[in-house]
């Protein structure tokens, strides 16, 4: 009998078996929110908040759902990156209590509420990339002893979270700055880091006369770029492509992008596995390379759909400011584009084109098609 | 006799060939007796026209191109007998005319301008002009011979190497009333002429790799412009400039035209006028201009034999622990493996040089390039260890030599540059004659016939031990029959590298720059092996003074070398992940793109 009352336990799910306890009583308890009527809300408010709560009942009922409370509370005080806050959080769970002490307790989940809400609490820095220390060990081990899911739970951070810390080949401080110029500058920096070469300019578009936007310009153009650029012919226009999005973390980017013509693709009619006739040098000393350059595609630059001759962010992304960026480009080292056709089919804040033929700056602002 | 061998050759054929060298029937040796046996070929002359006496060389007929056969494991034979390019007196007038010129340079109080009056006295300005122009029709022999008693003087044989490279250059170059024109001032002396080839790498994407041009003007006139490295700018210039895109062409500048800047290393041509050498095609540039690194080499190994000498000057008198530094077996290592440098490097120009002067319309620009090649890699190491010796003791001295050794080797053109021109002349050639195997390799679906005999006949290969087919050691001395035996072993691997290479990248191969390399270091170290060998049999065969120090030399030369050249092909063989190529550029990628080491200093942490 005992078998079969042993068998029909291992057969259920463990998890509904577990979970179903606690389940029921979920979010049914109603509890005084401490963090409501804060009148500041920063950490200092918050530690305070949990402090009253540890202070006010030796037995710390409701904990959990107090935990739950203040997870969900963090992003508002500003304290989600806050290691210290999460610490406070698991210091609310009472000590030894929840420490299984034979095989059963710790094979099926003792104080499974508790366990998951800490699973939580993890999940949650995780979510918001805080790697916890071995110091939020120690007190995990002290709640829910070694053999508690909520450990599992750390130990697994501990190993992935450092890894896929530094993953991203484009590096950014822990804490993103609030200038918006100094963030369009790691971002154009990122989606141009393709060539090694690429300079990053910052313009103010009051060096341009005409211009009604009075606003900053992060462009970026190497000097490949410069020169497809100047191999653009003056019957074929540019274009100025975007908004395009790229996100810093949390942060969004907007950057757009100037399109010119593309070269031929390299011919690959040969055969590959002829090699009766390979090329040899002149054996002349000294003499490398080729006396004439390449007239096929065979820069990092040349795409598809365009070659891209420069990159922008702008402080409006407006089409003034980038009408700008055309003039200021064209002010420093690009001068074919005073003689080139620029279309700009910008997805918004219009879905108009407009044709302009980049003449000198005080005349262009009036041949503007809008 | 004749009815006799012409009966062993029938039965000879195909296998039995093999069977019967190895059971020793070395007299009705079927290759050997029917070798081509070289024709001497002299050049007549008319004895009633006085304008024709001229210096008569005795070429053998023309031969295949030596080291290009090396690529496809194809070994003349013949070539193992040491070139002998003078005779009895022109050995001892040109000894006595450098002893003349030795006497002079080895005095360190003579001044440059001694030094200049006994070049010009023995005739060394025109050495390689003709005897009716009142030149010594020196050939690459004696040439190299002249260089070394010159070498000294640094300054002095590098301009002296130029110079000789030009006048080759004009002779063959410029028209009859042109050449008259400006060969007596130069067979004097009075004016060198310096090579203007090399420019500086393209700065621009819009740069072509090669700037310097020449266009025609509306009075029929060359005009030059550009910029090229150099690093005198009296006298002529012979400045190599494209013509009409890709057409490259050599123009005489004379001193004082107008148009010419010097700038430190550089020399700048704005519109300035220039002779063209029109009567040369664009394929003997090549072999003319080459000579210099038969030069440079030359110079190189002398540079590496006066610090040789240095040192030991400086180890003599010189004690540790209580005894006689020159007793420290490290010190003795390091000047024992400069000497085999040394040695190796000798004999590889000198046969070169053999291979150019000894027979009709010679293709030696591989051999050149490779004799370059050698010094320039292993002389820079072998420069650095012996300078370790004496430390920061004598520094101004080992200075100056690092110097010289410094800009001999990266002068002109870069290492990489001749591993490049060596691999890919070697593998054109070899492309050229394993075209069809190399289609059928790369299609094994459309020729599964051939790919299974590929398999049996490359079974020895992939194992890394060919079957010895060569018979090399026929013409070496019998006890070279070891060492004989590695350089086949190296010969024979050659075409199974070019093979792997082609069969890998087909086309693409001639930009497999990592390979390509590492195959012109193999084919160099050959080259050096065969000179080494042919030259220690030969001393020993015919009794030269310490012949069984040579021997021990070349036995230990390339027993050293065979171990590299195996290493090298293996290499070839294994492909870009295991022989690390793959991930060393990828490093070096990294770093050229961002300027920076890439990882974290040593004591950073992430504390947790």
């Amino acid at each position: 009998m005992a078998t079969k009352i042993l068998r029909h336990i291992l057969r259920l799910p463990s998890s509904h078996f577990m979970y179903r306890r606690w389940e029921s009583s979920n979010t049914k308890v109603a509890v005084y929110d401490p963090f409501a009527n804060k009148p500041k809300k920063n950490k200092d408010t918050y530690l305070e908040a949990i402090k009253m709560f540890e202070n006010q009942d030796n037995r710390r009922r409701g904990h959990v759902e107090f935990i739950y409370a203040a997870l969900a509370r963090m992003k508002e005080f500003g304290v989600h990156k806050d290691l210290q806050a999460y610490k406070a959080l698991v210091d609310v769970l009472p000590k030894g209590k929840f420490i299984p002490s034979n095989i059963f307790q710790a094979e099926f989940m003792h104080y499974p509420k508790q366990q998951q809400c800490a699973v939580d609490l993890l999940e949650q820095m995780e979510d918001n990339k805080v790697m916890p220390d071995s110091e939020l060990e120690q007190m995990l081990l002290n709640v829910f002893g070694k053999r508690g899911i909520p450990l599992r739970k750390f130990w697994r951070m501990l190993y992935w979270m450092p890894k896929f810390k530094n993953l991203s080949p484009w590096y950014l401080p822990d804490e993103l700055p609030n200038d918006t110029l100094e963030l369009a500058k790691m971002a154009i920096h990122r989606i141009t880091s393709v060539d090694p070469t690429m300079k990053i300019e910052i313009w103010q578009t009051e060096e341009i006369e005409a211009c009604i936007d009075k606003t900053w310009i992060v462009s970026a153009q190497s000097e490949t770029q410069k020169i497809l650029l100047s191999e653009q012919p003056p019957d074929e226009p540019l274009v100025v492509r975007g908004p395009y999005e790229v996100y810093l973390k949390e942060q969004v980017v907007t950057y757009f992008t100037l399109l010119g013509k593309v070269r031929p693709e390299h011919k690959d009619d040969f055969d590959q596995d002829d090699v009766s006739n390979l090329k040899k040098p002149s054996g002349i000393p000294g003499f490398i390379g080729q006396t004439t350059l390449p007239v096929v595609k065979c820069t990092v630059h040349e795409q598809d759909d365009g070659t891209i001759v420069a990159v922008c962010a702008t402080g409006s992304s407006s089409r003034d400011s980038l009408l700008s960026w055309i003039r200021l480009l064209e002010k420093y080292d690009n001068s074919v584009l005073s003689n080139l056709p620029v279309i700009f089919t910008l997805t918004a804040p219009s879905n108009d084109v407009v044709v302009q033929e980049t003449q000198p700056a005080a005349e262009d602002v009036k041949r503007v098609q809008n | 006799m004749n009815i006799a061998r012409t009966l062993c050759v029938k039965q000879l054929n195909g296998i039995s060939r093999t069977i019967s060298r190895k059971i020793g029937f070395t007299a009705t040796n079927y290759e050997a007796t029917n070798a081509v046996q070289p024709k001497i070929q002299e050049e007549k002359f008319d004895f009633e026209d006085l304008q024709v006496i001229e210096r008569t060389e005795q070429r053998k007929p023309k031969i295949p191109p030596f080291m290009k056969d090396v690529f496809v494991s194809v070994f003349q034979r013949d070539l193992l007998a040491y070139p002998e390019i003078l005779d009895k007196e022109e050995t001892e007038s040109m000894e006595k005319r450098a002893e003349t010129l030795d006497k002079v340079f080895q005095d360190k109080t003579k001044s440059k301008e001694e030094r200049r009056n006994v070049l010009k006295s023995t005739k060394m300005y025109a050495a390689p002009v003709n005897w009716t122009r009142n030149g010594l029709a020196a050939n690459q022999t004696e040439s190299i011979r002249y260089l070394e008693t010159v070498s000294p003087d640094f300054e002095l044989a590098h301009e002296l190497s130029d110079h000789w490279v030009a006048l080759r250059a004009l002779q063959h170059g410029l028209t009859a009333e042109q050449y008259a024109a400006v060969i007596d001032e130069l067979s004097t002396g009075d004016a060198t002429v310096t090579l203007c080839i090399k420019e500086r790498i393209a700065e621009r994407l819009a740069q072509p790799d090669f700037r310097t041009t020449a266009t025609l003007d509306a009075q029929g006139v060359w005009r030059i412009t550009g910029e090229k490295m150099c690093t005198r700018g009296d006298g002529f210039m012979l400045v190599l400039c494209k013509v009409e895109a890709d057409h490259l062409k050599a123009f005489l500048v004379h001193p004082g035209a107008t148009g010419v800047t010097f700038d430190g290393n550089f020399v700048h041509f704005q519109k300035t006028t220039g002779t063209p050498l029109s009567q040369i095609p664009n394929a003997d540039l090549g072999k003319i201009f080459g000579i210099s690194r038969l030069h440079a080499a030359t110079l190189c190994r002398c540079q590496l034999k006066y610090a040789i000498s240095k040192i030991v000057e400086y180890v003599k008198p010189r004690s540790f622990s209580g005894k006689p530094l020159a007793e420290l077996s490290t010190i003795r290592a390091i000047v024992g493996e400069s000497l085999l440098h040394v040695y190796a490097s000798e004999s590889t120009e000198y046969f070169t040089a053999g291979l150019i002067d000894g027979y009709v319309d010679p293709d030696a620009e591989l051999e050149m390039a490779m004799c370059r090649n050698y010094i320039n890699s292993r002389g820079l190491f072998s420069l650095i260890n012996l300078l370790e010796i004496p430390a920061l003791e004598q520094e101004e001295e080992c200075k100056k030599i690092f110097d010289r050794m410094r800009i001999l080797a990266s002068g002109g053109e870069s290492l990489d540059g001749i591993n490049t021109f060596i691999a890919l002349n070697g593998i054109h050639h070899a492309g050229k004659i394993m075209a069809e195997e190399i289609k059928q390799i790369r299609n094994p679906l459309m020729h599964p016939a051939f790919i299974i005999k590929k398999a049996l006949s490359n079974r020895h290969q992939v194992k890394d031990d060919p079957k010895l087919t060569l018979h090399l050691s026929e013409h070496l001395h019998p006890t070279l029959k070891p060492a004989s035996d590695q350089l086949e072993y190296c010969v024979l691997r050659m075409r199974f590298a070019c093979e792997t290479l082609m069969s890998r990248h087909g086309m693409e191969v001639s930009v497999a720059y990592m390979e390509l390399k590492r195959l012109a270091e193999a084919a160099t170290l050959i080259l050096a092996m065969t000179s080494v060998l042919a030259r220690a049999s030969r001393a020993y065969c015919i009794g030269l003074r310490n012949a069984e120090i040579e021997m021990k030399l070349a036995t230990c030369f390339v027993s050293k070398t065979i171990s590299e050249v195996r290493q090298l092909i293996l290499d070839i063989d294994n492909g870009e992940f295991l022989n690390h190529d793959r991930f060393k550029v990828e490093f070096g990628r990294k770093v050229l793109d961002t300027n920076t080491v890439l990882v974290e200093r040593p004591t950073s942490r992430v504390f947790w």
